[in-house]
C-alpha cells in the first residue's frame, strides 16, 4: 500500500462486521460458534459480531445487508464454509448493500475446521477463533476495487478443419459471427473424411460430413483458409492478433476440379489421404469431396522448381487457365476476439512395437489403413485386399490397444474410440464377406456409449470371436505371408497360436505434433498425456485456462465423432457468450505497478506465465496488460523491490494473516500457504470427505502458490512458527500454466538458506495437492505433526534470529 | 508421431508415369549443355564422345527416369534432341 492509500484508509474509520455461521450443526456440531463470535467482537475494528444459524439463507443475507446500512459497516467477514463455495454469494450481498465486493472476507471454519476436527470441540473452537482473527486482520487492510472491462471483438478463429472445427465454425457463423477457419491441409474434413463408416449407426462417414464441409465452403460468415498455418498469436481475450501463412496452391479459384491436369501430370507420389495406399499426382486434390475443390500443386514433387517452368502439361490441359506457378506465400493478419482450438489427433505409429511387425509384414495394417481399404472410394474400391497378394483374406485378426493403455509405449491412456471402431470394422467385414473368420484380441472391451453395447452384442452374435489377451508376438509365414498370432488367453489361462490372413492393429490416438507449437503460441497447458488441458474437468470442460480460448475435438482428449461435435457446439456456445456480451470483466487481482520502486530489472517479465508484462528497459518502465494477466501473483512474489502490489493479495494483507496466526502459541503451529485452485480445494475436499487431521494448521489462501514470496515463509519463522507448508497444483497442472515452477525454485532456495543457517529444513515442506487429493493434504499435515512436536524452543529462537529481517517488512 | 507412409501404393502399377524414348541427333549438337542442365530428372549427362562439330554431345544416363516433359527439346537451340512417348514396360 502506498502512503497515500494508508492515509486514506486511516481517514476512514474501519468498521468490521463479523458473522459466525452455525451451518446447522455442520459447524456448530464441533465449534462453539457463540464463543467464536464473542471472541471476534474483541478484535480491533470489529463493531459487531453475530452468530447465525444459516448465514447464506435469505434471512442471513438480509441481516448482513441491514447491518451494513445501520452500523455503517465498511468491511464484512463471514466465518462459514469455503470461499470457493459462497464467496460469490456474500460478495453479492455486500454489493447490494452498497459495499464494494472486494471489502468482503471469508474465514473457512467448516471445510478447514469443523469437518476435519469433528472430535475435539475445544481445539476446533480455538482454531476457528484463529481463522476469524486472521480474516479480520486481513479485512482491515482490504481495499475497494473496480473491475476493468475489456472489449471482445465479435470475430472468431477456429484452428483445424476436422469435424470439430467444422461444427464450431458453422455454429458460430450461424449465430452471426464472422469466423476464420484455418486448416493446414489442402482440404477440410480431417480424420472423419478418411473413415469409411461411423459407429454405432454405421452411417457413411463422408456422406454425412460432405454436406457440412460444403456449408463451410459457402457460408457467408466463414472465411476458409486452407493450406494455411498459424505463424504467431499475440494479444489476449477479446483482442487476439493472429498471423497466418497461406501457402500457395498454384491453382486459382477458377479451377473447376475437372481433373484433366492430373491425368497428364507425369509425377506421382503416395497420397497422404489414403495413408499411402494409393497414388496421387503432383497436381492433385486429396479426395473427391474436398473443400475447397480447387486442385493444388505439390511443388516438392512437381518438375517445375523455382524460376524454371520445365513441364507445362497441366497448364496446357487446363481449359480455365487456372494454373499459376507465380503464386507466392501470403502472410495474413487476423484480428479475432475468441479462438477455438480443434487441431485433432494423430494416430499412433505401431512400427515402434517390433513384435507386431508393422512395416515389415505387408499384411499387418493399421485401423486407419483399413478404413481406406474398406472404403468404396478408396484405393481398392472397397475390397479388403491383402497388400502382399491382393487377395481377400479368409481370416482376419484385430489387435486392440496398440499405442493405448500401455506404459511401455508411453501411452498409458485409453484412446476411447478403438474398441467401438474395431467392432464396427468387424461388422463391416461380416457385411461384405460373411464367411470371414474374425478374431478380436483385447484387454477390455469398452462399449460405454449410447448404442455401443448393442453393436458389441451384434458383433458377437454374428460370430466375431473375442479373445482376451493381446498377442505377445506376430510371426509371418514367409511363403503364404499369413500371420501367426501367439499369446495367452487370460480368461482361459491357455496359450493360443492362431493363423490369420491379415492383422489389423487398432492404433490409438496421440496429440498432433503441432500441439507443441499451438501450446506455445496460445500459452496453453497440457495434461501428462500431451493433450490440451481444460480449465476445469467437470464444470469448464471446453474452456482453456487462458481466457477467450476453447477446445473442441481430439485436441483436448481422444473422442469419437459425436463427442467431438458435441464439444464443438459447446465451444462455439462458450465463445459466443463472450462475443455476445461484447466485453469481459477482469477480476481485480492484477498487480499495480509502483514506478518509484521499480528498477526495471525485468524479473517479473521472466516469471509471468502469460507474457502480460512488457519491459521498456530504456525508459525504466513496465507495462501490465490487464486483460492478459490472470492474477497469479508470481510477479509480485518475484519483485525484490516491492514495485508490484498484488491487488486483493497484497504483501500487507498476507502478512497480517501470518501475524494473526502466529500471535499465540506459534511454536505449535503450521502456517500453510495453499493455492486457490488445487491445494486449497484439496484441503476443502478433505473437509467434505471428513478426513481428520491435526488442528495445528492455519491455512492462508493465495490465488497461486507462485504468489508465496520467500519473505512470507521467513516472516512465519521469524514470528516463531514451528513449521511452514507451501502447497500448489501438481507440476505441469498449474492453473497458471507453469507459475508453480517458481514456487519450487523459491522453496528450494529457502531450503538451502535454512541448511546454511543450521536450521532443520524439514520445518519447511512443499507438497503438490490436486483438488481431488484431500487425503494427500491431510496425510501431509499428519506427517508434519512429529516435526512440529520435535521442534525445540532453541530451534524456534534460532529461526527467529535467522529470519529477523523479515519482521521489518 | 504422425502417420508414416511406407507401403508401395496398391495402384502403383496402374498409374505409372509416361516413359520416354530419347533421340539425340549428335552431330547437330553444339555442346551448350542446356539439356543436361535443365533436365528436371537428371536423365542426361555429358559424353566423352566428340561429334562432327568437335564438341561433347549429351548421352542418356538413365532413360527410365524420363517422364517426357520434353523440355530438352524446347530448350535445345539446335533441334538436336527430341523425345517420343513409348509404351511402358515394367516402368520405374
Amino acid at each position: 500500500m502506498s502512503e497515500k492509500d494508508v492515509s486514506k484508509a486511516e481517514a476512514e474509520e474501519i468498521r468490521i462486521g463479523v458473522y459466525v455461521c452455525h451451518c446447522g450443526l455442520n459447524i456448530a456440531g464441533s465449534v462453539d460458534c457463540a464463543e467464536v463470535a464473542e471472541f471476534a467482537s474483541t478484535l480491533p475494528h470489529v463493531v459487531l459480531a453475530k452468530d447465525l444459524r444459516y448465514t447464506c439463507s435469505d434471512q442471513g443475507q438480509e441481516i448482513i445487508k441491514q447491518d451494513i446500512k445501520e452500523h455503517r459497516l465498511n468491511r464484512v467477514v463471514v466465518a462459514s464454509c469455503s470461499p470457493r463455495l459462497h464467496e460469490p454469494t456474500f460478495r453479492k450481498v455486500c454489493e447490494e448493500a452498497g459495499l464494494n465486493k472486494y471489502l468482503f472476507e471469508m474465514a473457512n471454519i467448516r471445510e478447514h475446521c469443523s469437518w476435519v476436527h469433528l472430535y475435539n470441540r475445544k481445539a476446533a473452537t480455538e482454531k476457528a477463533k484463529d481463522l476469524v482473527k486472521m480474516a479480520v486482520m486481513r479485512a482491515a487492510l482490504l481495499q475497494p476495487a473496480v473491475e476493468s472491462e475489456v472489449p471482445i471483438r465479435p470475430e472468431a478463429l477456429v484452428i483445424g478443419g476436422g469435424v470439430a472445427g467444422i461444427q464450431a465454425a458453422l455454429d458460430l457463423a450461424d449465430t452471426g459471427y464472422h469466423v476464420y477457419l484455418v486448416e493446414k491441409e489442402p482440404s477440410i474434413g480431417g480424420r472423419m473424411a478418411q473413415i469409411d463408416k461411423t459407429f454405432p449407426t454405421m452411417d457413411c462417414s463422408i456422406c454425412i460430413l460432405a454436406p457440412k464441409m460444403s456449408d463451410v465452403g459457402h457460408h457467408p460468415n466463414i472465411t476458409l483458409l486452407t493450406y494455411s498455418e498459424i505463424l504467431d498469436v499475440k494479444g489476449y481475450i477479446g483482442n487476439f492478433k493472429v498471423k497466418v501463412l497461406k501457402k500457395p496452391r498454384y491453382v486459382t479459384s477458377d479451377c473447376t476440379a475437372c481433373g484433366e491436369c492430373a491425368k497428364v501430370c507425369p509425377m506421382i507420389a503416395p497420397n497422404e489421404f489414403d495413408v499411402g495406399l494409393a497414388i496421387r499426382h503432383a497436381i492433385y486434390t486429396p479426395f473427391a469431396q474436398a473443400v475447397p475443390s480447387t486442385y493444388v500443386i505439390d511443388r516438392e514433387l512437381c518438375l517445375n522448381k523455382e524460376g524454371v517452368i520445365v513441364c507445362d502439361k497441366c497448364t496446357k490441359a487446363c481449359e480455365r487457365q487456372a494454373i499459376n506457378f507465380e503464386m507466392k506465400p501470403e502472410e495474413i493478419e487476423l484480428e479475432v476476439g475468441t479462438i477455438i482450438v480443434a487441431i485433432g489427433a494423430d494416430v499412433f505409429d505401431p512400427s515402434i512395437i517390433p513384435q507386431y511387425g508393422y512395416g515389415r509384414y505387408p499384411n499387418v495394417i493399421t485401423s486407419l489403413e483399413f478404413e481406406r481399404l474398406i472404403n468404396a472410394g478408396g484405393p481398392s474400391g472397397g475390397k479388403l485386399l491383402r497388400p502382399s497378394d491382393m487377395q481377400i483374406p479368409k481370416t482376419v485378426a484385430f489387435v486392440q490397444c496398440v499405442g493405448s493403455r500401455s506404459e511401455k509405449t508411453g501411452k498409458p491412456y485409453c484412446s476411447n474410440v478403438c474398441c467401438m471402431n474395431t467392432i464396427k470394422d468387424a461388422l463391416l467385414i461380416k457385411e461384405h464377406w460373411p464367411e470371414t473368420q474374425i478374431y478380436v484380441f483385447y484387454v477390455d472391451i469398452r462399449a460405454f456409449g449410447k448404442g455401443f453395447e448393442d453393436l458389441y452384442r451384434r458383433a458377437r452374435k454374428e460370430g466375431v470371436i473375442f479373445i482376451r489377451g493381446l498377442p505377445a508376438e506376430i510371426v509371418e509365414d514367409k511363403q503364404t505371408r499369413d500371420l501367426w498370432l501367439i499369446g495367452e488367453n487370460t480368461l482361459q489361462k491357455k496359450l493360443y497360436r492362431i493363423r490369420v490372413g491379415m492383422v489389423i492393429l487398432s492404433v490409438g490416438l496421440e496429440p498432433r505434433k503441432e500441439t507443441d507449437l499451438i501450446q506455445r503460441l496460445l500459452t496453453l497447458s497440457r495434461s501428462k498425456d500431451g493433450f490440451f488441458m481444460e480449465a476445469h474437468p467437470k464444470l469448464r470442460p471446453v474452456d482453456a485456462a487462458t481466457g477467450g480460448i476453447f477446445f473442441a475435438g481430439c485436441a483436448e482428449s481422444p473422442k469419437d465423432i459425436k463427442d467431438s461435435v458435441t464439444q464443438a457446439s459447446a465451444a462455439a456456445a462458450r465463445a459466443g457468450i463472450l462475443m455476445a456480451k461484447g466485453k469481459v470483466t477482469v477480476e481485480a487481482l492484477t498487480p499495480i505497478w509502483i514506478p518509484e520502486k521499480c528498477q526495471a530489472c525485468g524479473l517479473c517479465v521472466k516469471v509471468c506465465p502469460y507474457n502480460a508484462i512488457k519491459l521498456d528497459k530504456e525508459r525504466k518502465k513496465i507495462e501490465i496488460i490487464e486483460a492478459a494477466c490472470a492474477g497469479c501473483g508470481t510477479c509480485g512474489a518475484e519483485c525484490p523491490f516491492g514495485a508490484l502490489v498484488m491487488r486483493h493479495f497484497t504483501d500487507e494483507q498476507i502478512i497480517a494473516q501470518i501475524d494473526a496466526a502466529t500471535e499465540v502459541d506459534a511454536d505449535k503451529k503450521i502456517i500453510a500457504f495453499c493455492c486457490n485452485w488445487c491445494s486449497y480445494a484439496g484441503a476443502d475436499f478433505a473437509g467434505v470427505s471428513r478426513i481428520q487431521y491435526p488442528e495445528n494448521v492455519r491455512i492462508i489462501r493465495t490465488m497461486c502458490s507462485g504468489r508465496v514470496a520467500p519473505k512470507f515463509v521467513e516472516r512465519a519463522f521469524a514470528r516463531g512458527a514451528a513449521a511452514v507448508l507451501v502447497s500448489g497444483c501438481h507440476l505441469g497442472d498449474c492453473h497458471y500454466i507453469n507459475a508453480n515452477y517458481q514456487t519450487k525454485k523459491r522453496v528450494e532456495r529457502l531450503w538451502k538458506k535454512m541448511e546454511k543457517a543450521g536450521l532443520n529444513k524439514e520445518r519447511l515442506q512443499l507438497v503438490w495437492v490436486s483438488a481431488a487429493e484431500g487425503e494427500k493434504f491431510a496425510a501431509k499435515i499428519r506427517e508434519m505433526q512429529p516435526i512440529v512436536e520435535s521442534v525445540t524452543p532453541e530451534e524456534i529462537e534460532k529461526a527467529k534470529e535467522v529470519f529477523q529481517k523479515a519482521l521489518e517488512l | 508421431m504422425p502417420v508414416r507412409i511406407w507401403r508401395k501404393p496398391l495402384d502403383a502399377e496402374k498409374a505409372k508415369p509416361p516413359c520416354g524414348e530419347i533421340h539425340i541427333l549428335k552431330d547437330l549438337c553444339k555442346g551448350c549443355g542446356y539439356c543436361i542442365e535443365f533436365c528436371p530428372r537428371d536423365v542426361l549427362e555429358k559424353s566423352e564422345e566428340i561429334n562432327k562439330r568437335g564438341v561433347h554431345p549429351p548421352r542418356v544416363a538413365d532413360e527410365s527416369r524420363c517422364v517426357v516433359c520434353s523440355f530438352c527439346t524446347a530448350v535445345c537451340p539446335d533441334f538436336a534432341i527430341f523425345v517420343i512417348e513409348k509404351p511402358c514396360e515394367g516402368g520405374r
